[in-house]
């Protein structure tokens, strides 16, 4: 420890400006880590990644210096583990100047390969993420060692995220964060473990170190991406303390400023005529739906690097906008129709989820506009939403809500209408005489993001993508399954009404349903209800429960018995299983039960997933419902030869 | 004269189509290439044309337009505008970038687009684009779709190019459409020109042959050309391409070839027989070199040099068949480059001599007068065997620089692919209880090493077998997981695991009925004749073979076993049968696939087999209480 700090010391008065990555390197003489047996199964291990984030006063300008130096080093085990790490790209957004890139393997034999650099590729304006550099590791056979150093000065910006577990089990990852005397704030989100304070190069700096991170896995009803360990962070030269409240109140007068309007452009006049074609008496929802339908049939939203997509002219008379951009539009159509909103900054809770105790940008990706008069959102770059609940990739998440007055709440974005989504479904079936086919006549009703999404599908979507989701409409799973008749009612994406129900009819024969069993026949009865989601679960769950949304299900399923037969062993098709609150309220369940009226089987399903989110430690409980439909679905049903 | 005539005539004889239901349709679609030949060199440019509408509001995100480029071509003078007839107004694209994209398969290469989205976009617009696309290298005259994938109301190609060249053409998959074709003379140049009116849209269909199959197009490209007399041939039959290959091919590095010949020598120095050395070989450059693929301009063409590949132990298919061409040549293997087009690519070496035909590079070694074809890039393929995405193909081996070959890949037959499936099944009350073995070879087992490895990702052993064999019902759980014989190549793969089925069994009364087929592949795979519009592709050929042995519970008899049941045809069909023996009820039924697609003319046939094989599936075994 002694010898440590003497170092330390050492390093300080005679090295005082010296940035980290000057010293910082990998060692000379690697040799290949020892690892146990079970890591030595899996497709790759990180032995180490580290993050080094420096910033320091720049000796010219106001502005700060930051450099970032990212260092791994990865063991592939198999073919796998090599197609997974053996293409490295370094993203050039915002990189002032590559300062090294470096990378080695070394092989089962400890053998050292270099990369040359002359193999580092350029890839320019990639699709959204900007420049890259590029290269393919050298050298890599099954059980090598990859490593990889490099650093990169930045433009500087004075907020920044890194992201520190990735979807392999990672031994020992660290993040370094120098920034001497200057302002700076970091936070980790997702880990126990706490930053420690140190001195790099004489510099004051806070270091997380984490062990043994697992893999985060892709599960069901989840959103792993978004629940891996990250930092986030902020540094500002000495003379500039910022608050996060400072931070919000900036994005608020800007966000704001072009969003409010004193008054509508003359420019929107003809659209916003067009629009209500002096059409009186309309409701506030009417007139929002209105303006949503013409948007969204008459504009495109583009990614690209075009400044002028923000540029409410350009936008209007080019019908061509970028995501922010088109808010603009909105806005003016809105003020012309005198119809109140908020602004919404928010974020996919897939990728992130919103923090209102820490301001970082990066984070605040998405815009909604709110109608608190009706308690309904806009969703201005989504084409397959109108004007009703939040779209689900937001749903839970916290956003930033911005009134006129210019002032701002958080709120987390949740639905008005608890029971939005659901699925009602009548199917009556009857045998034909000669017991080889099944008839199924059915009528569906799809209301809130079932309806959305099938909307949005069969007018979007390809031949080949239509004729799939036509398949899951018209129960899917039936393996044999004919289609004799299909229609669908209310298709149309613009509407009036708020969340008009999505309807279907259609006539299904099948043979694959009746199994003959001597003179008997075996029903499956499950099928009925398509293909059901089964979860897994041998591997310990790892996030925390995200249904894509709440919703309820309905079905109705009336068998006419066959002449000639009985019905036997029905009581499989009594299942009930459920999980309640804390409080006593049944928040999901599954039940199914019949009745016998007559020469009819009446069934009776219900199942609802009333809450969006589901603690971890109550799993099992969920799984139990949801693979209660699974095991519904598994059924069958004797029809017995009267003998 | 006759010209105009056609013209008028034209319109009158098209079959009118009803484009009316569409979102979007092409107005015009035409494209003329003009060739330059000045002393040796050419000059060659294409004006490409094009109008669109949008019938709907719905799809516009069409207004999104990208047009492609690389090292052998360039894009310019792109003019691109919106007319919006309702408004009489005509709105221009402003505003052009040049993008990449990271492409999954290829992980560099020169590919570019410059891209741009119509302005104005709604119900009624009308886009036009013209641009003119430059061809750098007169062998890459590309090929033109007479269809898309949404309809176009005037198709249009037309070449002019000088007196002196030739020009070779060849049209695919037009039977059912009209083509007007016409030569014409126009001062010192000749033009062909095709035109197409009002043509369907195509758009893929899963499960079905790649779209080059069905979508009719044409090649054009260039013969020769005749200077004093004389003369130059540039793709004028296959051994004008073979010839350009050989240039490529002396290209090639061959620096350091000693320490590929070291490693090589290593490799084989256990092994006598040229067999085992070649597959020593080539297990090797399967096993070491992982698949990167660079697209570089000629680079993209000119394998890169053996010991470079060696070094880095990465490369693409060119770079893994030079290679295996280096190392078994040098252990006294005589191995050839060789070109050939995977089963994406539905062309002839001797109908299409252009770049068009082919798009994978192999090695054929000729042992003892076989010819083995070795694909390295199919990191499971057991050596003996083609990839399976080559079967049928022709194959272009270059023999020396002045001879080649060509030898079609042979399909391999269903009993090189097979899976034996041994099941034993015990009842505990409702419960089944099955044991069972599976033994996978050549491309049965390629498909579920690959599968394993790229496909399970976090799943558990059993959630992978409960999702990938689907047995039983999903409530089946698998115990006892056990794979053998993973990384040996050439023995079978052993897996084996035991089942417990819950609820699978019916009992009612003193009857108890159980269905012995609880894998029921291929029963998933009608093809819905009334919608479907082309052939249904297969991988490979292959052949299943289950025994399903049932023990009787003590104090049960047997009450009803289903009778045999078969469906026979040469390209594919199963057979069942079912004996008592003992306490046992023994199910055989094997299963066969001896074709590597299905044609529309036999969807019918094939919907018979499968329903067959359904129906077969259904039945059920009944043992009975002894009372």
């Amino acid at each position: 420890m002694i010898k440590r700090i003497i170092f330390i010391l050492l390093i300080a008065t005679t090295n005082c400006f010296a940035q980290h990555y000057k010293t910082y390197d990998w060692k000379e003489n690697p040799k290949l880590h020892d690892l146990t047996s079970t890591e030595l199964k899996l497709a790759s291990v990180g032995i180490l990644e580290k993050y080094i984030v420096e910033y320091e006063k720049s000796m010219f300008s106001q502005d700060l210096n930051s450099y970032e130096t990212t260092h791994t080093i990865t063991r592939v085990n198999n073919e796998k583990g090599i197609s997974r790490h053996n293409t490295v790209y370094v993203p050039m957004r915002d990189v002032k100047k590559v300062i090294d890139i470096k990378a080695r393997t070394i092989n089962a034999d400890g053998k050292i390969m270099l990369l040359n650099n002359d193999n580092i590729k350029e890839v320019n304006n990639v699709e959204e993420y900007g420049d890259f550099k590029i290269f393919a590791i050298e050298g890599v056979e099954k059980n090598s060692e990859i490593e990889v150093l490099y650093t990169v000065e930045k433009e500087y910006d004075m907020h920044g995220t890194e992201t520190l577990q990735s979807n392999y089990f990672i031994k020992e990852a660290q993040f370094l964060f120098i920034t001497g005397d200057l302002n700076a704030k970091v936070k980790a989100y997702r880990t126990e473990t706490a930053f420690e304070t140190t001195t790099v190069e004489g510099k004051l700096a806070k270091l997380l170190t984490l062990k043994d991170l697992p893999a985060m896995i892709e599960e069901e009803y989840a959103t792993p991406n978004a629940n891996k360990i990250a930092v986030v962070f902020q540094c500002t030269p000495k003379d500039q303390k910022i608050t996060q409240e400072m931070f919000w109140n900036n994005v608020v007068t800007n966000v704001g400023g072009k969003f409010f309007l004193e008054e509508t452009s003359p420019l929107v006049k003809t659209d916003i005529e067009n629009l209500t074609n002096d059409k009186e008496d309309l409701t506030t929802f009417e007139k929002a739906s209105l303006i949503d339908n013409f948007i969204k049939s008459n504009f495109t939203i583009v990614k690209n690097n075009n400044a002028e997509l923000t540029d409410l002219e350009y936008i209007l008379k080019n019908r061509t906008s970028s995501d922010f951009g088109i808010l603009k539009v909105y806005a003016h159509f809105l003020k012309a129709l005198d119809i109140e909103y908020e602004i919404v900054v928010t974020a996919n809770r897939f990728t992130y989820k919103f923090d209102p105790d820490f301001f970082t940008p990066n984070m605040l990706r998405d815009f909604l506009i709110y109608l608190p008069t009706e308690e309904k959102y806009i969703a201005p770059d989504r084409l397959e939403y109108r004007v009703g609940e939040a779209p689900f990739q937001i749903l839970g998440n916290y956003g930033l809500f911005i009134a006129e007055s210019f002032e701002y709440y958080f709120s987390k974005i949740i639905q008005s209408d608890p029971n939005y989504s659901r699925i009602v479904r009548n199917t009556d079936i009857t045998f034909n005489e000669d017991m080889e086919s099944v008839s199924l006549k059915q009528y569906q009703e799809h209301t809130g993001h079932w309806a959305v999404t099938s909307k949005a599908i069969l007018s979007l979507s390809t031949e080949q993508g239509i004729k799939e989701y036509e398949d899951y409409l018209t129960s899917s799973g039936i393996e044999d399954k004919v289609v004799k008749s299909f229609e669908t009612e209310n298709a149309d994406m613009n509407s009036l009404k708020y969340n008009l129900p999505f309807i279907t009819r259609c006539t299904i024969t099948s043979e694959a349903l009746l199994e003959e069993a001597g003179d008997s026949y075996i029903f499956q009865i499950g099928k009925v209800i398509g293909t059901q989601s089964e979860l897994y679960q041998e591997i310990e769950r790892v996030n925390p429960i995200e249904m894509t949304y709440p919703n309820q299900y309905d079905y109705d399923i009336k068998i006419h018995i066959p002449k000639g037969y009985t019905a036997e062993g029905l009581e499989v098709l009594n299942i009930d299983k459920s999980f309640k609150s804390v409080t006593g309220e049944k928040i999901c369940k599954f039940e199914s039960s019949y009745k016998l009226e007559g020469n009819t089987i009446v069934i009776t399903i219900q199942e609802f997933y009333k809450s969006n989110e589901y603690d971890v430690i109550r799993y099992d409980e969920f799984r139990s419902v949801i693979n209660a439909a699974s095991d519904f679905n598994k059924t069958s049903i004797l029809f017995k030869a009267i003998e | 004269m006759s010209r105009a005539l056609i013209m008028l005539l034209f319109p009158v004889i098209v079959f009118a189509q009803d484009f009316s239901k569409e979102d979007y349709i092409y107005l015009k679609r035409h494209e003329h290439i003009k060739i330059g030949l000045s002393k040796n060199s050419f000059d060659i440019s294409k004006q490409i044309s094009e109008q669109a509408e949008y019938l709907t509001a719905k799809k516009l995100y069409f207004a999104n337009e990208s047009l492609g480029f690389d090292s052998f071509t360039s894009v310019e003078d792109i003019n691109a505008y919106t007319f919006l007839p309702s408004l009489n107004k005509t709105i221009k694209v402003d505003y052009i970038e040049t993008k990449r994209e990271f492409d999954n398969g290829i992980f560099y290469s020169d590919q570019e687009s410059k891209d741009f989205t119509f302005p104005a976009i709604t119900k009624g617009a009308i886009t036009n684009l013209n641009y003119k696309e430059v061809i750098k290298d007169p062998r890459f005259l590309g090929l033109f779709r007479f269809g898309t994938y949404v309809p176009t109301k005037s198709v249009k190609l037309s070449i002019e190019f000088p007196k002196n060249v030739e020009i070779g053409y060849i049209d695919f998959n037009t039977e059912d459409i009209s083509i007007d074709f016409k030569k014409e003379t126009l001062n010192k140049n000749n033009v062909y020109t095709w035109t197409v009116n009002n043509i369907k849209g195509f758009q893929g269909e899963e499960n079905s042959e790649e779209v080059l199959y069905y979508l009719p197009h044409i090649i054009v490209y260039i013969k020769n050309y005749e200077i004093k007399g004389k003369t130059h041939n540039v793709l004028n039959d296959v051994s004008d391409l073979y010839k350009w290959y050989v240039s490529l091919v002396k290209q090639i590095d061959v620096k350091s070839l000693d320490k590929v010949y070291a490693i090589a020598d290593d490799i084989v120095k256990t092994h006598t027989t040229k067999h085992e050395k070649a597959e020593a070989i080539f297990n090797w450059v399967q096993d070491n070199i992982t698949y990167v693929a660079f697209e570089d301009g000629l680079g993209g063409f000119i394998p890169r040099g053996a010991a470079s590949v060696c070094d880095k132990r990465y490369g693409d298919c060119k770079d893994m068949a030079n290679l295996l061409y280096e190392m078994l040549n040098h252990v006294g293997i005589e191995s050839f480059r060789t070109w050939i087009g995977t089963r994406n690519r539905p062309y002839s070496y001797f109908e299409v001599p252009t770049p068009m035909v082919d798009n994978h590079m192999i090695t054929a070694a000729i042992i003892e007068n076989d010819t083995i074809f070795l694909d390295a890039t199919d990191s499971f393929v057991p050596f003996g065997m083609p990839s399976a995405f080559t079967q049928t193909k022709e194959a272009l081996l270059g023999l020396n620089p002045n001879n080649f070959q060509v030898i079609k890949v042979p399909i391999q037959e269903a009993n090189k692919s097979v899976s034996d499936i041994a099941s034993t099944f015990t009842l505990d009350n409702d419960t089944v209880k099955v044991s069972e073995k599976r033994t996978f070879s050549g491309y049965e087992k390629v498909d579920f090493i690959t599968d394993y490895t790229y496909k399970k990702d976090d799943k558990t052993e059993e959630e992978f077998l409960n999702t990938t064999l689907a047995l039983g019902n999903n409530k089946t759980n698998y115990n006892n997981i056990k794979i053998e014989n993973f990384d040996n190549k050439t023995t079978p793969l052993v897996l084996s695991y035991d089942l417990t089925i819950d609820n699978y069994a019916k009992t009612v009364a003193n009857k108890t009925y159980i269905n012995l087929n609880i894998d029921r592949v291929l029963a998933k795979s009608k093809i819905d004749i009334e919608d479907r519009k082309y052939s249904k592709k297969i991988d490979n050929k292959f052949k299943k073979n289950y025994t399903t042995t049932f023990t009787i519970p003590e104090g049960y008899k047997v009450n009803h076993i289903p009778k045999d049941l078969y469906f026979d045809n040469p390209e594919y069909g199963y057979n069942i049968t079912y004996i008592q023996k003992d306490n046992t009820i023994i199910q055989k039924k094997t299963i066969y696939i001896n074709t590597l697609s299905v044609k529309n003319k036999d969807f019918q046939t094939w919907n018979d087999f499968i329903k067959s094989l359904i129906k077969a599936y259904k039945k059920s075994i009944i043992i009975e209480k002894n009372l």
